[in-house]
């Protein structure tokens, strides 16, 4: 049987919530869910970035933000980001 | 990068939903408020390029006007327009509110 | 001048570039500059009359601070088909 819940939907439940984007290489995204598409390309608000360096983390601010879900690895829901 | 599939494009991003009768946050109706506006856009190696957005297509191949070509925070070319392949693209951020 | 109005997909501003000088950037830190004769969805293209630019960098041994040196080379081609895949930017001629 398939499961009763399907990823995305638990995804579709975090729009408007604070979610913790990791993306494949050393890049992480925080910010407010305001909608995806099938593809995990996601728009946020009031975003975060943190870039990991050689020399350390690097973070920026963003404006409303559509994400390439090209990159994405994994999503927290609820997380402000590896500063929580 | 991590990209380097034969000739087919990445597959296309999702066809607009079928519109709700409410705008509901999703990409597609982002892209509609930002087009004509001020926007960076950041490629996967990090170069970032600012300018006023065009026009998109579903691939996120864009066309920016007045572009400037950041790198590490320093401005390395001008371009009057730019075609950007959509794959190169890591996210589309509105540099002014939308 | 206001190409915005004549653009309404990104592929048309390469449409628009046709038989005219065109500044191309790929992966690898290759750049080119040449007369665009064609192009497809994959942005794979045709450029005539070509100067490509390579820039090699060599970060000053061990992967300290140190400023890299960044060697350029150039080379000349008359006819060149380019992979869309490499595709990064294409230019056209400031109008």
């Amino acid at each position: 049987m398939a499961s009763q819940i399907l990823p995305l939907e638990l995804i579709d439940r975090c729009i408007g919530s604070r979610i913790w984007v990791i993306m494949k290489g050393d890049r992480e995204f925080t910010g407010t869910l305001l909608g995806f598409d099938d593809f995990v390309n996601m728009v946020l608000e009031d975003v975060t970035e943190f870039e990991t360096t050689p020399q350390g983390r690097k973070k920026t601010q963003l404006n409303q933000t559509l994400l390439n879900g090209n990159n994405i690895c994994m999503l927290i829901p609820g997380s402000n980001g590896p500063d929580s | 990068m991590d990209e380097s599939t034969p000739p087919p494009p990445p597959a296309e991003l999702s066809p607009p939903p079928v519109p709700s009768t409410v705008p509901s946050g999703s990409p597609t109706d982002f892209l509609k408020g930002v087009v004509g506006k001020r926007v960076v856009v950041r490629l996967t190696s990090g170069v970032d390029y600012r300018g006023v957005l065009s026009c998109l297509d579903g691939y996120m191949n864009i066309a920016l006007e007045q572009t400037e070509e950041h790198v590490n925070g320093v401005v390395t070319n001008r371009y009057g327009d730019a075609f950007i392949r959509g794959n190169n693209v890591l996210y589309i951020s509105a540099a002014e509110a939308i | 001048m206001d190409t915005s109005s004549a653009i309404q997909e990104p592929f048309d501003l390469i449409r628009l570039s046709l038989s005219e000088r065109v500044f191309v950037k790929l992966r690898g830190d290759r750049e080119l500059s040449g007369i665009l004769h064609a192009y497809d969805g994959h942005m794979n293209l045709i450029l005539s009359d070509v100067e490509e630019t390579i820039l090699i960098v060599d970060q000053a041994d061990g992967a300290g601070e140190g400023q890299p040196t960044v060697n350029m080379a150039k080379r000349k081609m008359d006819m060149l088909f380019v992979r869309g895949d490499g595709v990064i930017l294409v230019s056209p001629p400031s109008r």
